[in-house]
């Protein structure tokens, strides 16, 4: 049955990574009798096994509550949002979906870099912010503190903030009236033509694509003929239901309702999110605005291992990219290892993640090799090249700009690690923007760097150098012109395209003599001797030697030895798997990654 | 047509058998071959169960090479050993030119054993002295006296002249000069053969675990690296040719049997824990000494695993073996025993490996070098890696 607009809400939980956020998402499920205790499983809406081992939240997964307040019953929308800094442009996607947010900070950590950048995010959109304070059950809490970073930092009335316990329960109740107080109800009118926004989707093996929808405007029925209106294409709803949290079907959703749409679309591909859902009958002037697709920041090559299953990996990414549209792949030839596919990722995060989902859902065994940003070549024909790999490099010759993305980094740490911060940024070629103190004690420096040294370790630098207490955020500001070269890695002689870099000059002997050194202790001693060398065009800056192997045989061999033989010889085929043959050196999987760690 | 009747290749046919007995008076800590020990009442019996497993072959099969390995073929009393004798004999008469060899320990060898053995036709002796040093014999817990190899040498050359001396290196505090003294003594008796093993670490033997424990050290490659090409140009030095990794024989002493082995021919193998090759065919019997009796006494076969090779994967095991031989692989040879072009599967491979001097090649036969020989385990890894 179709809900009032007026007694609709929809809303997200906003925090930093580790606030408390799938808890407390579980406390109002738990508190409105959504689910029971008993089938209550840790953190419920993380429901991918991946997120559920790293305890982290990627995709959105929205749940409706029924909730009485004064007598009248509420329809409570909640959209999770993923807590990453990889995974921001997915905040945005669900905050678009909403009325308001509750914005949650540790009570003992406090603002935090992505507590600034997701309010931020929030007040962009005019969603009405409900400020929290989590883990207030705690022995040791700075709360006056915090609320005063909170006043500073974004504004917030300390006498708005509610102080829950996503632990103990503490304060639920009080946070579930304060979203029917104070967020507003949607404002579309449900007699309008259909304009619902697809926020999300996904694919079930046995029902074929769910549609997730927040409807905007008008009113969504089983059997209605509804169109997609970027694509055009048309279909007949077949199902449409709620998460509660698991689907539960109805009849009708309504202006300002969130639920999900099934219509016999076969793939993935068929539904682009962002799109606009309307009736066929009685369409819509005009859709809605829709999001602005990511852009993928890192880039990796990954290669089967075993060349003829290219083909496998072919089909094992386009099933990922069906559920997760954010990643990109493109298929490319590698002197080295063969065929393979360049893939563009939103971070390191998620990087990790798709190949580790590609290996578990596909059994393939993959190169990964080392990852790079993006960077534009402007040539002296006065063309602009997108480099996505060290290997489209053009020759010296015909640069005539070599530019890379920087990004805006905000860091807040403890003020006796300001100093340590600012060395790091400037070893990293940062340029200081600005420090504010949040209070006496935390402060928020900014520095403009480039998106290469940030993306790789940064953030555990930023950890160790705070004891954890430090935290960032960033954004893309663009590409700016850097003196940057391509340095080559050659191994016995023959350039190994894949382990090419792309440096700053100024670090590139450091980098190369660093880099030779670590593959040379990856290697494994051959029949013969290996150089390995780093070279910046024609000319050499560093070389490592893997002495020979003397000996390698067994004196002895027998009859029944020959089976035996031959099992120790697969078995040890077997072993070199993670392994590529360049040239006739056999590298393996750790050697490509080498460039990652040189710096240790 | 031949008016002889018509052979199969011998890569199908066996003409060489091998024959298990696996009594000994004491497991050595390093072997970890099918051992019988203190089961001496058993000898009988187990030579029953020979019988049953040499008559499964129906009628008896003429060969030319036969091997009596072990365990200790000279530690059976005159008595159980005239009968093994006299009934391998039966079912596996020997053609013509025959070489028909015989492990045996120095320890517990006489003349009258000698004899008989020569009376039964044994032509060839092998003598596993394994070392000269008293604390090497010692570590390898073997339970003859070094003078003991000596004494026996006297006997044994006037009955059966062609006799091989075993020898084994990198034994945990060997030095180099230790084992040179070792192959100076050992040359010193006069002997058509040498065998040089180096010594392995077998999984399960007790040596194994006193290295895992940390109670004796393995040696270093490179020192393991020097004992080997020290035994190449000794035993060269002294007239030996290194006709195969671990083998060196005066002209014309090479080991008939073992070079089956090393053409991957096929043979035939019986007693415990014995394998055979035949009709493409590879088999390999029980270790268990009990299981093997038992078996046999039922009716059984004592066969515990049993593999036929694609044609393919027999083509690359063979290149894998040959190559363990000075002549290596010979091109037209092999394509008659594998079916397979060998530069089709390999030559890219070959090639590779001739640049860094692992392989030489005359265009008909590919052998490995001197530094060949020495990553010969990696080297062949590397060729079968284009399976």
């Amino acid at each position: 049955m179709a809900t009032k607009t007026s007694l609709i809400r929809n809303f997200s939980i906003i925090a930093h990574i580790d606030h408390g956020k799938s808890t407390l998402a579980d406390q109002f499920l738990l508190q409105t009798g959504t689910i029971t205790r008993r089938n209550f499983q840790d953190q419920l809406l993380d429901s991918m096994d991946l997120e559920r081992e790293r305890g982290i939240t990627i995709r959105m997964h929205p749940v409706t509550i029924y909730y009485e307040h004064k007598g009248v019953r509420y329809e409570l929308n909640l959209i999770d949002t993923p807590g990453h800094v990889d995974f921001s442009y997915e905040v945005s996607r669900s905050l678009a979906a909403c009325e308001g947010v509750i914005l949650l900070v540790d009570a003992f950590q406090g603002v935090q870099a992505q507590t600034v950048a997701n309010a931020y995010l929030a007040m962009e959109h005019d969603l009405k912010i409900v400020p929290a304070l989590n883990k207030v059950d705690l022995q040791m809490t700075r709360i006056d503190a915090i609320l005063a970073e909170m006043e500073t930092s974004l504004g917030i009335d300390p006498l708005e903030v509610l102080r829950v316990s996503g632990k103990t329960g503490i304060g639920i109740e009080e946070a579930l009236q304060a979203i029917v107080e104070r967020v507003p109800p949607p404002s579309g009118k449900p007699d309008a033509p259909l304009r619902a926004l697809v926020y999300n989707s996904h694919f079930d093996v046995y029902r074929g694509v769910v549609v997730y929808v927040r409807v905007k405007e008008g009113c969504i029925k089983k059997g209605m003929k509804i169109k997609l209106m970027s694509k055009g294409s048309e279909h007949e709803v077949l199902e449409i239901g709620q998460f509660r949290p698991g689907m539960v079907p109805c009849e009708e959703l309504s202006a300002g309702q969130v639920g999900y749409v099934m219509a016999q679309i076969r793939s993935l591909g068929d539904v682009h999110v962002g799109d606009t859902v309307t009736e066929t009958n009685r369409p819509a002037a005009e859709a809605l605005a829709g999001y602005k697709e990511p852009k993928p920041m890192v880039y990796s090559g990954l290669y089967p291992v075993n060349n003829h299953e290219f083909e496998d990996l072919r089909e094992a990414l386009g099933k990922l990219k069906l559920n997760d549209s954010s990643f990109t792949y493109m298929p490319e030839n590698s002197e080295g290892l063969g065929f393979g596919f360049r893939c563009g990722f939103l971070g390191m995060l998620h990087r990790e993640i798709i190949q580790q989902r590609v290996e578990r859902e596909s059994g393939l065994e993959l190169i990964v090799t080392a990852p790079n940003v993006t960077y534009e070549v402007l040539s002296r024909n006065g063309e602009i090249i997108s480099i996505d790999n060290p290997q489209k490099v053009p020759d010296a010759g015909q640069i005539e700009e070599f530019r890379e993305p920087i990004v805006k980094a905000s860091f807040i740490v403890p003020k006796e690690n300001i100093g340590d911060i600012m060395k790091l940024c400037t070893e990293r070629r940062g340029i200081y923007i600005r420090t504010e103190y949040l209070s006496p004690t935390r402060a928020i420096i900014v520095y403009e760097l480039p998106l290469a040294e940030v993306i790789y370790d940064l953030y555990d630098k930023l950890k160790s150098l705070t004891h954890g207490y430090g935290t960032m955020d960033y954004d893309v500001l663009g590409f700016r012109s850097a003196d940057l070269v391509r340095l080559d890695i050659l191994v016995h002689k023959n350039r190994v395209d894949a382990l090419s870099i792309i440096v700053h000059r100024a670090f590139a002997d450091q980098r190369g003599r660093k880099l030779v050194k670590k593959l040379r202790g990856e290697i494994d001693r051959h029949m013969f001797e290996i150089a390995i060398q780093a070279a910046i065009g024609s000319r050499i800056i560093a070389r490592e030697t893997i002495s020979a192997m003397k000996k390698d045989v067994t004196a002895k061999c027998y009859g029944g030895d020959i089976t035996r033989k031959r099992k120790l010889w697969s078995k040890q085929a077997a072993g070199k798997k993670r392994m590529k043959m360049v040239g006739q050196v056999d590298i393996p999987q750790e050697a490509f990654l080498a460039v990652l760690e040189s710096d240790q | 047509m031949s008016i002889h009747t018509q052979q199969r290749p011998p890569w199908l046919e066996p003409r060489a058998a091998y024959i298990h007995v696996p009594f000994c008076a004491h497991h050595c800590g390093y072997c970890d071959f099918a051992v019988a020990v203190g089961k001496d009442d058993r000898m009988d019996a187990y030579l029953d169960a020979l019988k049953s497993e040499l008559q499964s072959l129906g009628t008896p099969r003429p060969v030319d090479t036969l091997f009596f390995g072990g365990g200790t073929p000279t530690y059976l009393p005159i008595r159980i050993l005239e009968r093994l004798l006299q009934l391998v004999r039966t079912w596996l008469p020997l053609n013509a030119g025959h070489e028909f060899a015989v492990e045996a320990n120095p320890s517990r060898l006489d003349r009258a054993k000698v004899q008989l053995l020569a009376d039964f036709g044994v032509n060839r002796l092998s003598l596993g002295a394994q070392s000269f040093q008293p604390g090497l014999l010692r570590i390898l817990e073997r339970d003859h006296a070094p003078d003991d190899v000596a004494r026996v040498v006297e006997f044994v050359q006037p009955i059966i002249p062609n006799y091989s001396i075993d020898l084994i290196f990198g034994v945990p505090t060997q030095t180099l000069d230790q084992w040179q003294d070792d192959m100076r003594q050992a040359i010193a008796l006069a002997p058509m053969h040498f065998a040089t093993y180096g010594l392995t670490y077998e999984k399960g033997t007790r040596l194994w675990k006193q290295r895992e424990k940390g109670d004796v050290r393995a040696l270093d490659e490179e020192t393991e690296y020097y004992f080997y090409t020290a035994a190449m140009d000794t035993l060269a030095a002294n007239g030996f040719e290194h006709y195969e990794i671990s083998n060196f024989a005066r002209f014309g002493f090479q080991c008939r049997h073992n070079h089956t082995y090393w053409a991957n021919h096929a043979h035939y193998g019986f007693g415990v824990g014995a394998a055979r090759y035949v009709d493409g065919v590879r088999e390999l019997n029980t270790r268990d000494f009990h299981a093997y009796i038992q078996r046999l006494q039922a009716g059984e076969s004592p066969t515990f695993q049993s593999e036929r090779l694609e044609p393919r994967d027999r083509a690359f095991e063979t290149i894998a073996v040959q190559l363990r031989r000075a002549i290596g692989i010979e091109r037209q040879q092999y394509f008659e025993q594998t079916g397979f072009a060998l530069d089709s599967l390999v030559g890219g491979t070959i090639h590779d490996l001739c640049g860094h001097n692992l392989l030489a090649d005359d265009g008909q036969n590919v052998h490995l070098t001197r530094s060949g020989k020495c990553v010969a385990d990696a080297v062949m890894e590397r060729l079968l890696r284009a399976n």
